[in-house]
């Protein structure tokens, strides 16, 4: 025991007077006497080895302070600010509800505000799980991308009741559900790019022509453009295929030009 | 409490697929003159096991995903001491053992005593490392063993670090690394000759049959292989053609290929940073006819080697294929895709390389004698390893078999001799 005191005490250089890095000092000891247990249960009887082997492991006691210390207030943030952030935005939601709807009188129009904030409640705790989901295995990573393209279903859901009720007319509001869908496409591309998916070319190749396909079909809908006049923003979408497609192969062309140094 | 994972590699992944092929068992014997401190031994292999954790650990198929979950051990299981009668058969029973991957632990070492000598024997699963770092690995055990019993030094000195397969681009230049990382294409050929061993039957057992060279042979073919511009490995490889040729009775005119099993360690920087893994990958020996004597044989072992060696990238075409595969689909799914793409080598040899007596001593005092092999192969797959200890060639093929596949090797092995001896004149 008294072993890894001297130990924990020599090498924690970083080492204040807080009472973090007593916590910290203590929770190293604990694990380095559990640690030495464990060697011992192996069959290891030498305590100076069974010392020097733990010693070895616990080595870097500087990084791992640090890594305790944004383990612990990431534990806080969750453990405090989260539910009272939570319960906050509740209260919030539902002040700003019934004050709009006493001052308006709008009853018939304000349960929107519910809806936004059940909505951003949802959105807001589907993209902890996809922080979450994207430290994970790979394999879990799709399960990303379908809570993130139902984030942004969400969103135009909601885009599309608030115009529905908010916008006297009707000509802006169903094409907000396709501008949903372009929004969900664009948000997978950027999920698989950020993260470095496979096959997020071939991603790339498919949903560009769609993004664009949708958004004509949503710009002509609101008399943006015509239906005759604007097909060439199809042609945007594969326009943007080729350039990409030219851009791989020229910042691959060195490898694929690669002469070998012959080695005899 | 949870137990800690490591994450399972590359080749871990393609090792476990080989278990239609082989039982993964790499095997090491290190014959004493002395009798070692045994509880030093036990301390030392603690240590190693500590260091190593892939060791302890059992491995996980998820079919999604697979992992390995370290689990706790005590060392009687790891390390066995015993004074058996016939050392030779003990020795042959505890090597041809097999480990499964599910297993809490990956390596087993026994050692027998018999009149004041030892034999130090180990098996280890092929997908914790290969035969090169298992040679490390001994290495260091051995050292440490040294270090602890004559100075006291705890023997905590051994490698640890990624155990990545894409270490092996990390001593290529930024091109050459973007270059070998688009090597795609599989260049192995399917080819449908085999060895002429028995069909499989559910009483076939594992057995290593060994045939040993002097250091004669081996001077004399240092100075044929000058003669003829070939190495002494491809001297090895154009008499197992040559043999086989005459053993399965293959048409001269066929073309035949044998893998060699190539060190991919050649292309890293420096491996003291890596923790042990496996590195080995194959590289496709092909001849266009037997040829009219065993010389015309090695003229075309050396045209076919040739040809690899100049390739900067040598043995590293698959691998990012391999990668692609694992790391995007479910590991079942990626299997089987695999398995379709994938034609194990029929007839392989690997050379282990020259075994450094000083690096396996024990307080200063090398081993007698010393081998390793390759592992258990399952019919119709075979591997003829070879290993060289104090310039004492000795060449292994570890079957799953019968008596007449024994026969069928030991005849093999005849063959080798005498084609070797008309090499050497």
């Amino acid at each position: 025991m008294n072993r890894f005191i001297d130990h924990i005490e020599n090498t924690f250089k970083g080492a204040d007077n807080s009472h973090d890095a007593y916590l910290y000092k203590r929770e190293v000891l604990d694990s380095m006497t559990e640690r030495a247990k464990e060697v011992a249960r192996s069959g290891l009887s030498d305590e100076k080895v069974i010392a020097d082997l733990i010693k070895d492991e616990f080595s870097d006691l500087d990084a791992g302070f640090t890594g305790y210390k944004k383990k612990k207030l990431r534990s806080k943030l969750l453990k405090y600010a989260l539910p009272i952030g939570i319960i906050a935005f509740v209260i919030l939601t539902l002040a700003a509800y019934f004050i709009t709807s006493g001052v308006t009188g709008a009853w018939g129009k304000t349960w929107l505000i519910i809806v936004g904030g059940v909505f951003a409640l949802i959105i807001f705790c589907f993209i902890l799980l996809i922080a979450k989901l994207c430290s994970m295995r790979r394999v879990f990573h799709p399960i990303a991308r379908v809570l993130l393209v139902i984030c942004t279903i969400l969103i135009s859901v909601f885009a599309f009741l608030f115009l529905h009720i908010m916008v006297p007319t009707e000509l802006f509001v169903w094409p907000t559900l396709l501008g949903g869908v372009i929004l969900a496409l664009a948000g997978d591309l950027i999920f698989a790019f950020g993260t470095k998916q496979k096959l997020r070319t071939i991603s790339f190749f498919f949903y560009m022509p769609a993004i664009t396909a949708l958004l004509y079909v949503m710009l002509a809908a609101n008399g943006a453009v015509t239906w005759n006049g604007g097909w060439p923003i199809v042609l945007v979408g594969l326009a943007v295929d080729f350039a990409y497609i030219i851009y791989i192969i020229m910042s691959n062309m060195k490898y694929f030009t690669y002469k070998q140094e012959v080695e005899e | 409490m949870m137990n800690r994972r490591l994450d399972a590699e590359l080749w871990d992944k393609m090792h476990y697929l080989f278990r239609d092929f082989n039982d993964r068992m790499v095997h090491v014997e290190l014959n004493y003159d002395f009798i070692p401190d045994i509880e030093a031994l036990r301390t030392v292999l603690i240590c190693a096991f500590e260091k190593v954790p892939v060791l302890h650990s059992r491995f996980v198929d998820k079919k999604l995903w697979t992992h390995w979950e370290v689990m706790p051990y005590n060392i009687d299981d790891v390390f066995t001491v015993s004074h058996p009668d016939n050392v030779e058969d003990a020795v042959e029973e505890f090597l041809t053992q097999y480990i499964a991957p599910t297993e809490d632990i990956q390596m087993k070492v026994a050692l027998f005593i018999k009149d004041g000598k030892s034999t130090l024997c180990m098996v280890e699963n092929h997908m914790c490392m290969d035969g090169g770092d298992l040679k490390l690995f001994l290495q260091e055990l051995c050292e440490n063993y040294s270090r602890y019993v004559s100075e006291g030094i705890s023997p905590v000195s051994f490698r640890t670090g990624s155990r990545s397969y894409a270490d092996v681009y990390s001593g290529f230049s930024k091109t050459e690394a973007g270059v070998a990382r688009r090597l795609f294409k599989n260049i192995n050929e399917r080819d449908n000759h085999r060895f002429p061993l028995t069909e499989d039957n559910i009483r076939d057992r594992s057995f290593i049959a060994r045939k040993k060279f002097s250091e004669e042979t081996l001077d004399k073919l240092k100075v044929k292989g000058k003669e003829l511009g070939a190495t002494i490995n491809e001297l090895l490889l154009a008499s197992y053609f040559y043999s086989v040729y005459e053993l399965a009775g293959y048409p001269e005119s066929d073309k035949v290929m044998i893998s060699n099993a190539i060190d991919l360690r050649r292309h890293m920087d420096s491996v003291n940073d890596k923790g042990f893994t496996n590195h080995t990958s194959w590289m496709q020996c092909a001849i266009p006819e037997r040829g009219k004597d065993i010389f015309e044989t090695v003229k075309y072992v050396v045209e076919s080697s040739n040809r690899f060696k100049k390739d900067r990238f040598m043995g590293l075409y698959g691998l990012p294929l391999l990668n692609f595969g694992y790391s995007f689909m479910p590991h079942a799914v990626s299997e089987e895709i695999i398995k379709i793409g994938y034609s194990n080598p029929l007839m392989a040899m690997s050379n282990i390389g020259i075994l450094n007596g000083q690096h396996y001593a024990l307080c200063g005092k090398e081993p007698a004698d010393a081998f390793m092999s390759g592992a258990v192969k399952y019919k119709p797959f075979v591997l003829l390893t070879a290993t060289t200890y104090k310039k004492v060639i000795t060449l292994s093929m570890c079957v799953r078999g019968n008596d007449e596949d024994k026969e069928i090797v030991k005849r093999f092995f005849e063959l080798m001799e005498k084609n070797i001896n008309t090499i050497t004149g």
